[in-house]
């Protein structure tokens, strides 16, 4: 006998029951989530607090120097960036293959992707000198004819992320459309007005769902190769350098495996919290939970190996520098630093490996905040210990960040926290109508396979009836 | 417009340094520092301080890395099997190589740092942000950030008299380095200017090798063959644009002459030569 | 006239009738589907509407590149003081970065605004809008005389049609 195997999502829910479970989400929230608001509103503060010292007083109260002029800002920089690419993965290349399991999570971390670009915007800003003349990065039309340095990967970073902060923003609304509209039919007062405007008069016409269908795969088109390359220059911001331990060709596909990998962990963080909070048990069903897991086991293997193979290039090579950077990475006094990425980054996704704790909301959820933690961690080795060993001897110094720094990166956890606090009550924070689709497609083909099932046993084989659909 | 100035100079637009650039250069400054006759008394370190109005950061702030001494002495003990290892040290005077293929050019967002038709990396005070990704570029490790504003920390009333009026005070939030005595190297060649006669060798003097008491750094022009500065070089045999160490094998023990990281390929200007070592 | 359906097999019956020319002085022309999730299959029985977003997003992709690389070589150009670093003036592997991501700045904005405008997304509602299409059911609306509307009338009452709505125009 085949063996049944558990289905992604319950067939059987009503269209009625998706649209009321998702909208009690919205409605008004109970003191918990007042008091998490507030504790994120707090940890903001501290790093308004942080930063007004550093703007008035100088860069110095961060306990920069030479060498260390980057340090945790930049870390923090690269990791939410890094975090905002795992909403692209969901959304465009799993909607590229057709794979309709993300569905009922692909909105929130979408959500998360435009999050993580807004709070990753503003270590650029803090960590400037003179973070008033920022504006001069940009290239506008100026009376003394001057432009910014184009062949600095900082302004190409400029030019990235803006125009990934624009397509993710785009591609989030306008996948959200539709369940406006559904917002804008079922609640009243200043959210019907609010869903009206934003709904853009959707009607839910065939002319607006074949405009829609097409637009959604253009735009997924080119959120692909428009992410890879977001990080891609990021990660141009070290490998364009000739410092020891930047200057290294895998940097690009390493930070692009980083992100999909510290993305899809604080998916599965929002995941639990999600279903646990909101009682979408049935929508984040734990087959879903299993494959989200699973792929990110796939991308942990493919840091791994992008790490392994960064580490036997320095072993296969002469170059000095290189070389005693990563004994010194290994051995000196960033090593715990270095053996806990390597733990929290290659050995703890095992725990993804087991049906038994893939299925376990609370183990899931410990398990991704490590994960994280380790690709944090991996940020800070990519900046800190290459500056503490570069080239010239004589400028050679440990530094493990300051008050101020820990603070403002602490507060920028706080920052995303509130903006997707926010996100979940005024907007659907699953996708309506595309779980209907779900439903919809798994229920015909979970029909076909019945009446397959059927006129199989039954012989002998006449025809099969004409009903069930185009 | 400029789409004719484009079409017109395009083959001189995507010229790099190996292929001579775009523009041409009027003078090559560059320097040899004999690192034999350097004894290490820091009077060039402290003669840069008085000249370019650098901050004196306080002992803390030294001790954390804060500095502002755009020509630093490193010390190095080299000589381990020495009797006496500390008789091993050697002084090293550092500062801004002014680098042909500058790494930290390329990379500053806001174009605050380029190439002077001089052949001097400058640096744009007014025009710095503050990424400092130039500094994390350059493997000299000679760009220094005004990390605090040090009006009154550095120059505590009278002591603002002190400050050379053709230089700026720079505030907190910008990159400064060595410069050749840039505001001398000016002068001299107003002067000259105005006397309708070209620079004559030994007339630019910066202040570390004004005031150097054995005369180790030369300072010169490197595009004038009878300058002492270019004569060293050609002795040593370190040429500019030469992008592979060609030098012969050590026969002869008076072929002193390296550029630091030359394997880098940044094209520095400062010729250093090796110190004599005792063989014992 | 406005009819709703149950579910999407009615429907599409219900129009592939129509396309048959069940009901004279009706055609599929005259006729828009609404529903709550995308229905691709309704295409062969509404015949062919081309969708025309693609081209707008092929001129933001060429725009972007063209004008982008333009912008970047006049700028670098006219700034001549720019850091060499030893690169030439006008180098071409930092363009190429640039003009990648200008290429999908334009294009992802065009595609947007032609969406926008294409389908038809700004007009005013009409009333014959039911609350009922964003839940679970499937509403065909047709614009008719009102001579045809009982024949129109019964055939949506053949396919099961559960609510029949009706607006005049003049």
């Amino acid at each position: 006998m085949t063996m049944v195997t558990e289905k992604d999502i319950n067939e059987q829910i009503a269209w009625a029951k998706i649209n009321t479970d998702v909208l009690k989400s919205m409605e008004n929230p109970r003191p918990a989530y007042w008091v998490t608001l507030a504790v994120c509103i707090a940890m903001v503060a501290c790093a308004v607090l942080a930063e007004y010292i550093q703007y008035t007083v100088g860069m110095g109260t961060a306990d920069l120097n030479n060498p260390h002029m980057w340090d945790m800002y930049i870390a923090a920089f690269v990791f939410w960036i890094g975090m905002s690419h795992s909403g692209t993965l969901l959304s465009a290349i799993l909607h590229l293959i057709h794979a309709d399991w993300r569905k009922p999570i692909y909105r929130f971390a979408e959500a998360m992707t435009t999050f993580s670009l807004l709070t990753a915007g503003i270590f650029p800003m803090i960590h400037l000198g003179r973070v008033w003349n920022l504006y001069w990065v940009l290239p506008y039309v100026s009376d003394r004819g001057i432009w910014p340095n184009f062949r600095s990967p900082l302004v190409w970073d400029a030019f990235a992320i803006t125009t990934y902060l624009t397509a993710s923003m785009l591609f989030l609304f306008v996948g959200m459309i539709p369940d406006l509209a559904i917002c804008r039919d079922n609640t009243t007062g200043w959210r019907k007005k609010l869903y009206g405007i934003l709904a853009l008069g959707w009607i839910g016409s065939d002319r607006q769902w074949r405009h829609f269908r097409k637009i959604y795969l253009l735009m997924a088109c080119f959120l692909i190769p428009l992410a890879v390359s977001v990080h891609s220059i990021v990660s141009a911001d070290f490998a364009m350098s000739i410092m020891p331990g930047w200057h290294i060709t895998s940097f690009p596909p390493y930070f692009v495996a980083g992100a999909l990998y510290s993305g899809c962990a604080a998916i599965i963080t929002l995941f639990v919290l999600l279903r646990y909070f909101f009682r979408f048990e049935d929508y984040m069903t734990l087959p879903i939970m299993e494959k989200t897991a699973k792929l990110t086991f796939a991308i942990a293997m493919v840091w791994t190996y992008l790490n392994l193979i960064e580490f036997a290039s320095v072993w296969y090579g002469h170059d000095v520098y290189n070389k005693e950077l990563l004994i010194a990475k290994a051995t000196g006094a960033y090593a715990w630093i270095f053996w806990t990425m390597l733990f929290c980054g290659s050995v703890l996704p095992f725990a993804l490996a087991f049906r038994k704790l893939r299925r376990h909301m609370p183990t899931m959820f410990v398990v991704s905040l490590f994960l994280n933690l380790g690709m944090f961690f991996e940020r800070w080795m990519i900046v800190a210990p290459t500056l503490s060993m570069s080239h010239e001897p004589h400028q050679w110094d440990i530094m493990y960040g300051s008050i101020v720094e820990w603070a403002i990166v602490f507060g920028s956890f706080g920052w995303f926290g509130m903006l997707f606090l926010v996100f979940v009550k005024v907007f659907p924070s699953v996708s309506m109508y595309e779980v209907k689709e779900m439903v919809f497609h798994r229920k015909r083909s979970a029909g076909e396979e019945d009446l397959a099932r059927m006129t199989d046993h039954a012989k002998p084989v006449t025809q099969t009836t004409g009903g069930g659909g185009a | 417009m400029s789409l004719d100035n484009i079409l017109n100079h395009w083959s001189d637009y995507r010229k790099g340094s190996e292929d001579g650039g775009h523009h041409d250069y009027e003078h090559r400054w560059a320097m040899a520092i004999n690192l034999d006759l350097c004894i290490g008394c820091n009077a060039c370190s402290t003669a840069c301080y008085a000249e370019n109005n650098l901050a004196v950061v306080g002992k803390e702030r030294f001790e954390k890395g804060q500095a502002m001494h755009w020509m630093r002495i490193e010390r190095y003990w080299d000589q381990q099997e020495l009797e006496h290892p500390e008789q091993g040290a050697s002084f090293l005077p550092m500062m801004c190589q002014q680098c042909g293929a500058a790494t930290c050019e390329p990379v500053c967002p806001v174009a605050a740092t380029y190439h002077t038709p001089d052949g001097l990396n400058a640096q744009v005070y007014n025009r710095c942000i503050g990424s400092r990704y130039c500094s994390n570029n350059c493997p000299f490790r000679v760009r220094y950030f005004n990390f605090y504003s040090y009006y009154d920390s550095s120059w505590p009333e009278p002591m603002e008299q002190q400050l050379n009026p053709d230089i700026s005070v720079r505030d907190k939030g910008v990159m400064e380095k060595c410069t050749f005595c840039m505001q001398r190297i000016r002068s001299v060649k107003d002067k000259a200017f105005m006397e309708d006669r070209p620079v004559q060798d030994g007339e630019v003097v910066p202040a570390c090798a004004q005031s150097c008491p054995t005369s180790a750094i030369v300072f010169g022009d490197t595009m004038d063959d009878g300058s002492m500065v270019s004569k060293l070089w050609k002795k040593h045999q370190v040429e500019r644009g030469v992008y592979q160490k060609t030098k012969l094998a050590k026969k002869d023990a008076d072929l002193r002459g390296y550029r630091i990281f030359e394997e880098l390929n940044v094209d520095p200007s400062v010729m250093y030569l090796e110190r004599v070592r005792e063989d014992i | 006239m406005m009819g709703l359906f149950g579910d999407f097999e009615e429907a599409h019956d219900a129009i592939a009738d129509i396309r048959r020319n069940e009901v004279p002085g009706l055609t599929v022309d005259d006729v828009t589907m609404t529903s709550p999730i995308e229905h691709p299959e309704v295409e062969e029985v509404l015949g062919d509407r081309p969708v025309h977003i693609q081209k707008f997003t092929l001129f933001g992709a060429i725009f972007g590149v063209v004008f982008g690389f333009i912008f970047l070589a006049a700028a670098q150009a006219s700034f001549l003081v720019q850091p060499q670093g030893g690169k030439p003036v006008i180098a071409l592997p930092s363009n190429i970065v640039l003009v990648y991501e200008m290429l999908i700045f334009f294009a992802v904005w065009l595609t947007f605004f032609s969406f926008i405008f294409l389908s038809g997304l700004l007009k005013k509602r009409s009333s014959l809008y039911s609350e009922k299409v964003s839940l679970d059911q499937v509403a065909i609306i047709v614009e008719i005389d009102e001579s045809i509307g009982e024949s129109v009338k019964g055939l949506f009452e053949k396919h099961k049609v559960l609510e029949i709505r009706e607006e005049a125009i003049r």
